[in-house]
């Protein structure tokens, strides 16, 4: 018991060789996002004249799609809508899950019981499913299909940030406070929260993930991502009739997909090692 | 035949040696106990002694029961056939140590079978259950029951039935009674006694607690930052300690002062000092459960009033209760001439604080010490260049400010944490089981801290604590709970040594940690 | 405790349906105009149309009529396949259910012993493959790993069918193994992380090292370790179901099923309100009756819960 802390010599130690390349891969993908688009500025340029290219035909480094479009710029240019959703995705529902867990784990009583049962009906159909039915609905569209993700990622969010709340407010130092008479925003945003953030920053890199990959399946099916938009996810759909022709125009947009998300998933899981071990020395 | 011999054990962790090389002898029928306080390297010891080591550390040295080595430092591959059948370990805490999903029978029968190699035939294993079930004292009908369905002596009961089921010859105690109540210490220590007795057999009893060792251990060692410090037979020991360590560790133990007949808080004069807090009637229920039948108490200013009780006897609620952390569901609580009504909002910090038992988590681990002192000093408009002035009345150094609670020891965690309850000045501490999670040493030192600060703020406290030796040493009067009443109350010193009711009279015996009073135990 | 349980999930399911019937109903998309087509429409047939449907009464009396219909056991009609819509799903129900039992055999059989093993030997190069392929099979989407099982298999492999449900039995067993594989991968990565995690913290508590004190072989105390993290497994389990209803369109739409799934993706873009409501309440049934499964599985796994109800043990 009297031992002293570790001192922070550890967080200087490197991550581990497969975290740093998913590092790298979320910087270069980051880069895509944002200079995509200058990088690219004619990815859309249609040639309908020229029939599917496959990879290294005509100079097409990946061959080209039904429309003559370039893959390789597709893929480059498609970084942007295929990650920007998710991100806000997973930041939104974080925002929301923090502060409705937070007020339903601290408060108890008629506030929870009122969340706990909105997210008990927003967990009653499967994310996805829901996602088509409501999506389908309302007509999709790019934004629509992101503040409905993010409705739908909510719930898990708040249960989560829920059950961490209320196992902090549990602890004698939340009791404490309260001998002080310490008003309850206070007690909330000063004492609980910080002590939560591992977890809720943990989730939402997994979120970050989740989210990728429901967005492409949405794109998949028709729902988010307008047809002919460069964006990962809908390549796959719009390119699925020639899959024999130009498997590029398929599997590059999938394999890109796949990569991010598990670097995404490799740093949140290192990420959320760290945290915990922070949180044992403490 | 000498039993258990020990030459030359040592282990080592990431972190270097940490119990340097040492030989013991344990002759058959007779207790060895090794003492220490928490970090001293002696679960590490036993846990050598049975090839458990948590991973990264390692055993070297030599040791052998009645003539047969055991594969200290091996692989776990030998230390198949040793443990059970040569070598058991029984650990600290029972509510953890039997699986939760399945039958006390199954659970002792696992042990036989095990060093059986094969299965046993219904009936045979139920009658063999039977007969391991009466050894400790257990009703056949035990074998059928979930461990949650017992009380916490009687799964220790049955823990030790599973841990010598295959008959070894050395059973290493790893702090066997800490995680019970006091009624419950002394009879499951006699237990092992009487059991050890019958079968000749040699234990280790790890302990951390002087008082619970006398008269029914033979030789002691007493380890300190992994070294032997001090050996010899328990009764020279305790007598008459040559090493500083153990003469300190004497000095600090409630028990053996208690036993001295010293430790008893200085008498201060209360008489005619008005009441400062007074709880009446005071009802409290969970559910279908009721856990305050109609509790009275008062705190009159400056006095030290002792509720001692064992788990679930209510003293807790009670506390909660007159701090507003509870809502008492009858009664009236007043402070200073006022009733309070129930809960927080009523109350301002100035009246009373709260020390809490777990050092580790009564402090917000993202905060710094400064931080935390003066969010509490604000509270009562004090400025935040009041908190060296608080660390020094706690007795710590200015430097502490600046560290978080993660880089304290237990016993300076506590202390910030009385410092923050004394910052409001409020005119009541509350101790919960304040000093139950210390070790004795930094026990004694936290003790005379609270004393002291009564004596120089002229603040009243109410103590709560299962340990009447602990209570003893501060209070000037005390209340005993029991069940959610109050059994008996008065005078600390007149209650302690003329006990008028059963059960603190059963209470006063396991304070001193002697054989407990035939028939008076529950389970 | 069972009557609340079952009582709170028919809430559910009533607010559920009122909140997609009036999604539905005001959403844009003329149903009649689905309906028709390009075939040309006269006054008379576009009224026999409403009126057959009931699209001229309130808002509130369709779903009233909707409501009063599925108390007494009918569910309506599929205006856009003019049948049924038990017999539209009726038709289609069994594919998707098999398909799902498949994929969960799959990943449950893969998945637990993999998470047990690699929490035994935490650290070994079983346990670096299941965390490669558990970290793979969340990020990769079900459609793209689909989308690969078919270029594989029509391409250089071509033992499986990649398309269409097959003609029945063992036929349309056989064109089930490919959604199935498919959606076993996603499932299966969750339940590796999960039986892990909840092995790696049993195999630390306090009866597994007494358990080795007493001698017991290292097959016993695995067991043991097992049956402790048998309620977050199962838990995981359950939720892993949910998940695999979810992922059921896209392995349909993949492999060209005539199953659930696209019945409902084709049904929302239709309008066809009777089948997407029977539809959405069906999968809500299904995962309520799951986890009621899951809380049922507890009580047979955990005797504390079991006092703790009052059921005899």
């Amino acid at each position: 018991m009297t031992a002293v802390a570790p001192t922070r010599a550890r967080s200087r130690r490197l991550p581990p060789a497969s975290v740093l390349v998913s590092l790298a891969v979320l910087a270069l993908a980051l880069l895509a996002v944002v200079l995509g688009r200058f990088l690219f500025p004619d990815a859309m340029h249609q040639d309908i004249l020229s029939s599917t290219l496959a990879p290294g035909e005509d100079g097409h480094l990946l061959g080209t799609d039904e429309l003559g479009r370039d893959v390789l710029a597709m893929s480059v240019a498609g970084a942007a809508s295929a990650l920007v959703g998710p991100i806000i995705i997973a930041v939104g529902s974080m925002v929301l899950g923090v502060i409705l867990g937070t007020l339903a784990g601290y408060e108890r009583g008629w506030l929870d019981s009122v969340i706990g049962r909105w997210t008990d009906l927003l967990l009653a159909l499967p994310v996805l499913l829901a996602a088509i039915v409501v999506g389908g609905v309302l007509g999709g569209g790019y934004w629509v299909t992101v503040g409905l993700l993010i409705l739908l990622f909510s719930p898990s969010d708040i249960r989560i940030v829920r059950a961490g709340v209320m196992e902090q407010s549990a602890r004698p130092y939340i009791e404490a406070a309260q001998m002080l008479s310490l008003s309850r925003w206070r007690v909330m945003f000063r004492h609980i929260l910080p002590n939560v953030a591992s977890l809720v920053i943990t989730n939402m890199m997994l979120n970050v993930a989740f989210a990728l990959v429901a967005f492409s399946s949405l794109s998949f099916l028709g729902v988010g991502v307008a047809a002919g938009t460069a964006d990962w996810g809908r390549q796959l759909t719009d390119n699925r009739a020639i899959m024999f022709d130009n498997p590029a125009a398929v599997f590059v947009p999938a394999a890109l997909i796949v990569v991010v998300a598990v670097a995404v998933n490799l740093v949140g899981d290192w990420i959320g090692q760290r945290l915990s071990q922070v949180g044992e020395e403490a | 035949m000498i039993g258990v011999e020990i030459t030359g054990l040592t282990v080592t962790g990431p972190a270097g040696t940490m119990v340097q090389p040492f030989d013991a002898e344990i002759p058959l029928g007779t207790t060895l106990a090794l003492i220490g306080e928490s970090g001293s390297g002696k679960t590490l010891s036993a846990k050598s002694l049975i090839g458990l080591l948590p991973r990264g550390f390692k055993a070297e040295g030599a040791a052998t029961v009645a003539d047969t080595p055991l594969p200290v430092g091996r692989d776990d591959a030998s230390w198949r056939g040793v443990r059970g059948r040569q070598v058991a370990l029984l650990l600290q805490d029972p509510f953890t140590s039997l699986s939760p999903v399945h039958r006390c029978g199954d659970q002792i029968a696992w042990t036989m079978e095990a060093a059986r190699g094969h299965r046993m035939l219904r009936r045979e294993r139920r009658e063999a259950v039977a007969a391991r079930l009466a050894e400790v004292k257990l009703p056949e009908h035990v074998a059928e029951a979930h461990p949650h369905q017992l009380s916490g002596g009687m799964r220790q009961r049955v823990a030790i039935a599973a841990a010598l089921a295959a008959d070894p010859q050395l059973l290493i105690a790893d702090e066997p009674t800490t995680a019970l109540d006091a009624s419950n210490q002394a009879e499951i220590l006699d237990l092992l006694r009487a059991i050890q007795a019958e079968r000749r057999l040699s234990v280790m009893l790890i302990s951390h607690d002087l008082g619970l060792v006398r008269g029914r251990t033979d030789t002691v060692l007493v380890m300190q930052s992994g070294v032997i410090v001090e050996r010899g037979e328990t009764s020279r020991v305790l007598s008459d300690p040559q090493h500083p360590y153990t003469r300190a560790l004497i000095d600090a133990d409630p028990v053996v002062a208690a036993r001295r007949g010293s430790g008893e808080a200085a008498a201060v004069d209360l008489d005619g000092r008005p009441t400062l807090t007074s709880a009446q009637g005071i009802v409290k229920t969970f559910g279908h459960r009721t856990v305050l039948h109609e509790v009275d108490l008062s705190v009159r200013e400056g006095e030290i009033v002792g509720v001692v009780g064992e788990s679930g006897s209510g003293k807790t609620t009670l506390a909660r209760c007159i701090a507003g952390l509870e809502k008492e569901d009858g009664g009236t609580i007043d402070f200073a001439g006022e009733t309070l009504a129930p809960g927080r909002a009523s109350r301002t910090p100035d009246q009373m604080q709260i020390v809490f038992q777990d050092p580790y988590s009564s402090l917000n681990p993202m905060m710094s010490i400064r931080a935390i002192l003066a969010e509490a000093l604000a509270v009562a408009g004090r400025g935040a260049d009041e908190v060296p002035a608080m660390l020094e009345l706690v007795g710590l150094p200015a430097e502490i400010a600046s560290r978080r609670p993660a880089e304290l020891s237990g016993g300076q965690r506590q202390r910030i944490a009385i410092a923050r309850a004394l910052a409001p000045r409020p005119r009541l501490l509350i101790c919960d089981e304040s000093v139950s999670a210390l070790d004795v040493s930094v026990q004694a030192q936290i003790l005379e801290l609270l004393s002291g600060l009564r004596e120089q703020l002229g603040i009243a406290l109410l103590f709560i604590s299962h340990d009447l030796a602990v209570v003893r040493m501060i209070a000037d009067t005390v209340v005993v709970m029991r069940d959610g009443r109050v059994v008996e109350q008065g005078d600390c010193a007149q209650v302690l040594t003329e006990p008028a009711h059963d059960y603190t009279r059963l209470l006063v015996a396991a304070s001193t940690r002697e054989n407990a009073p035939a028939g008076a135990g529950k389970d | 405790m069972l009557a609340a349980r079952v009582l709170g999930t028919l809430a559910v399911l009533l607010v559920l349906s009122i909140v997609i019937f009036a999604m539905m109903y005001m959403a844009p998309g003329d149903l009649v105009k689905n309906l028709l087509g390009n075939r040309a429409s006269n006054p008379d047939t576009i009224a026999a149309i409403r009126a057959q449907y009931h699209l001229d009464e309130p808002v509130v009396t369709q779903y009233l009529l909707w409501l009063k219909g599925l108390l007494t056991g009918d569910l309506g009609e599929s205006i856009r396949l003019q049948v049924p819509v038990t017999e539209a799903i009726g038709a289609r129900v069994g594919i998707t259910a098999a398909m799902c039992a498949i994929a969960f055999a799959m990943s449950v059989v893969v998945a637990v012993p993999l998470g047990v093993i690699s929490a035994v030997r935490a650290g070994g190069w079983t346990d670096r493959i299941g965390n490669a392929l558990s970290v793979l099979g969340l990020s990769a989407p079900t459609f793209a790993v689909g989308l690969l099982l078919l270029y594989v298999f029509a391409y250089y492999l071509p033992i499986l069918p990649v398309y269409g449900g097959g003609d029945g039995g063992l036929d349309t067993l056989r064109h089930l193994i490919l959604p199935g594989i498919t959606l076993a991968l996603g499932l299966g990565a969750i339940l590796v992380k999960l039986t892990r995690t909840a092995m790696l913290r049993e195999l630390e508590a306090d009866y597994v090292t007494f358990a080795r004190a007493r001698g017991l072989s290292e097959r016993t105390v695995r067991n043991l370790a097992l049956r402790g993290a048998a309620i977050p497994v199962v838990t995981g389990a359950s939720l892993v179901l949910t998940f695999l209803v979810g992922g059921t369109v896209l392995a349909e739409t993949t492999f060209s099923l005539p199953g659930l799934g696209t019945l409902l993706e084709d049904s929302v873009l239709f309008k066809d309100i009777a089948v997407v409501q029977a539809l959405t309440l069906l999968v809500a049934v299904v995962i309520a009756v799951i986890a009621l499964l899951a809380d049922l599985a507890y009580l047979l796994l955990d005797p504390r819960l079991r006092d703790r109800i009052g059921v005899d043990s």
